[in-house]
């Protein structure tokens, strides 16, 4: 905690948007945002607000030719990834920068048994022969902490349960042992106690192997858990970027506030919950000023004009806000 | 008593599990057995649990689409199971009605709103169109929509106004009990708190009872008078919800609690350790024998792989566990 870890990722200014016949959707609109060694970024927000795209991104794994990074830029460790040729791009998928998705059942081959498809990715990555292929693939097992790796590697999707084989796409992810690991939303298809087993063991994984986790999700309490900084999106912009207890207990954006209160507690009983009005803007048809000035609370003149700065209101915190702007 | 609406009384559904050519009966996935709740005139039980604990077949059988293996349902005091197909009609499937899960597939695409809420006027009552009309408009008004999107289709609204739109046709018989499956876990959280709200508003409204079925156990805070904590098709714990919250009793629901609060990591150190389940919930075509929770229990002694525990009464919490058997360890263990 004392000196500060490496960057790993750095995104600046990062512009994705998706071309299509009813026009330009902006899905992400500019963001930046950084990761260091061993640290669990949290991107949080609501469906829509462009944490997946973001992630995709990242991948170069866009579905084009719709889908294009119209600007910014994407440095891992020193390397420009948007610079990179699709065969080199191939070379950082799956070993320098890994993804974990949802749904352990479509993301998955229903036809492979669990050990090819690690094994895949292994001797992809690693050109081992394939005798040590297996060594490779008991401890990518081993490293998930799944029980009886030399049977499970012979099973198929289906025998195994919905947090087994969520362990098995970690184990995939984590074979090469990549600098950074992008987990989509990898535990909101799990049960509540499966969850919490499942982030206790990446906490574990992290220690050991010092990855960078991108942690992608919506659910506030799965963010206070496992990661060390949140960035709030909304409509495609970051809102706000601060350290977890920070945004818990000073957030200053309205949006990430409201946020906050309308998620319901379980260690306080609530009459009336917060709800915040209306409905996210179309990504289509923006407003020209803050996005979320049509359902903010504190709305004010000028933020129905003009988009606000980001500003740094103290080391590591920083929001978009016009209110922080005065 | 006379405020009980709905009571269960030992329902158990088990599923015939079949091999080979001959369809042999080989085992029963005991899906639910032998729960018993009541609900009360508008108030709400929720029962909470993980997939497979059994809480959608529950569900399913208050709702009369599965036939219960064995038990009761008493709906004002009738046995449900002695209706005769024109009783439930008049009797009971009007005033028992549903709210699904998932938004974008409980509507059918094709059918206007208007159509869609109107849908159970015109197969129960014999209202003319007239009246049927303006009873749609007074729905669309009451979860919060405005009549002119009476002819909009269903994939014209977002996720949180199509659950709106799911609420007003559950409303529009006048039902006594709505059975609302997971009402909010398929929206975002800022949509989630409107329904809610809109959910409880209408429950003091009209006077409605709820039973609610959830893994969410903030969710389920929020909802609910009294909760039923559900695992491997048992009811492990039973009770008021704030009693039941504030002093978990069975150690599944402690854990289950503990998974669920939100802790800051600074605040690890100083509050309660989570509480982390190892393994996973065994399979229900072979539940383990004694207590079904003691292969992932980190209280269990050696009585709770032996001898199933009985339900015991504390306070106004019923628990199913052994820890509670010797009311001298009791106080030992609940610190």
């Amino acid at each position: 905690m004392t000196t500060k870890r490496d960057i790993v990722l750095q995104v600046e200014d990062l512009q994705t948007t998706f071309f299509t016949r009813a026009g330009e959707f902006k899905a992400v609109g500019g963001i930046s945002f950084y990761v260091r060694e061993g640290e669990t970024f949290g991107l949080v927000g609501e469906s829509a607000c462009g944490k997946t795209v973001t992630g995709l991104s990242l991948l170069r794994l866009l579905p084009e030719p719709a889908g294009r990074i119209v600007g910014g830029k994407i440095t891992l460790d020193g390397i420009d990834i948007l610079k990179l040729s699709k065969k080199q791009m191939r070379e950082v998928r799956g070993k320098r920068i890994s993804m974990i998705l949802q749904d352990p059942m479509t993301s998955l081959n229903p036809v492979y048994t669990v050990g090819d498809q690690i094994g895949e990715s292994v001797r992809l990555h690693q050109g081992l022969r394939d005798d040590m292929v297996e060594d490779e693939v008991i401890s990518a097992l081993r490293l998930l902490r799944i029980p009886a790796p030399e049977q499970r590697l012979r099973d198929y999707p289906f025998q195994l349960s919905g947090g087994m084989r969520q362990r098995v796409v970690g184990s995939i992810a984590m074979s090469c042992r990549p600098r950074l690991l992008i987990a989509d939303e990898p535990t909101t298809a799990l049960d509540a106690t499966i969850q919490a087993q499942y982030i206790a063991l990446f906490k574990d994984i992290q220690k050991q192997t010092d990855v960078a986790i991108i942690f992608i999700t919506h659910d506030f309490g799965v963010v206070a858990n496992i990661c060390d900084r949140v960035a709030v999106m909304y409509a495609g912009k970051i809102v706000e970027t601060a350290s977890t207890s920070t945004i818990f207990k000073r957030s200053k954006h309205p949006y990430t506030s409201a946020l906050i209160r309308s998620v319901p507690r379980l260690d306080r009983k609530d009459d009336q919950l917060y709800s915040i009005e209306g409905q996210p803007p179309s990504l289509l048809n923006l407003p020209p000023g803050c996005r979320f000035a049509p359902r903010c609370p504190d709305v004010m003149d000028i933020c129905l004009k003009e988009q606000p700065p980001v500003v740094e209101i103290s080391e590591g915190h920083s929001v978009s806000c016009w209110k922080e702007k005065k | 008593m006379a405020d009980i609406l709905l009571e269960g009384r030992e329902l158990t559904k088990y599923y015939p599990v079949t091999k080979g050519l001959l369809q042999r009966v080989i085992g029963y996935v005991r899906a639910v057995d032998g729960i018993s709740f009541t609900i009360e005139h508008g108030k709400t039980l929720s029962l909470v649990g993980e997939s497979g604990a059994g809480k959608t077949t529950a569900a399913k059988a208050v709702l009369l689409l599965e036939r219960l293996t064995s038990g009761t349902i008493l709906f004002e005091g009738k046995d449900v199971y002695k209706f005769s197909k024109s009783q439930l009609k008049t009797q009971y499937r009007p005033r028992v009605q549903s709210v699904q899960q998932n938004p974008w597939s409980s509507m059918n695409p094709r059918m206007r709103v208007r159509d869609i809420i109107a849908e159970p006027l015109v197969v129960n009552t014999k209202k003319t169109k007239e009246e049927i009309r303006s009873r749609v408009l007074e729905l669309l008004d009451q979860v919060g929509l405005s009549p002119d999107q009476a002819d909009y289709y269903p994939h014209e609204f977002s996720g949180g106004q199509r659950q709106r739109i799911a609420v007003a046709r559950a409303l529009a018989l006048n039902p006594s009990l709505v059975v609302l499956d997971e009402p909010v876990s398929a929206l975002d959280v800022s949509i989630r708190a409107q329904i809610m709200n809109l959910l409880k508003d209408l429950q003091e409204q009209y006077n409605l009872s709820y039973l609610v079925i959830a893994h969410n156990l903030a969710t389920v805070r929020f909802m609910s008078h009294s909760v039923a904590i559900m695992y491997l098709g048992q009811i492990v714990e039973y009770g008021e919800a704030e009693a039941l919250f504030l002093k978990p009793l069975h150690p599944y629901t402690r854990a289950l609690i503990s998974a669920s609060i939100l802790t800051l990591p600074e605040d690890e150190d100083q509050n309660v350790q989570k509480i982390i389940l190892s393994g996973e919930m065994p399979s229900p075509l072979n539940p383990p024998p004694g207590c079904r929770f003691h292969t992932r229990c980190s209280e269990a002694i050696d009585i709770c792989s032996k001898v199933p525990p009985e339900v015991r009464t504390i306070g106004t919490q019923q628990v199913k566990c052994h820890l509670y058997d010797d009311p001298g360890v009791q106080s030992a263990s609940s610190k």
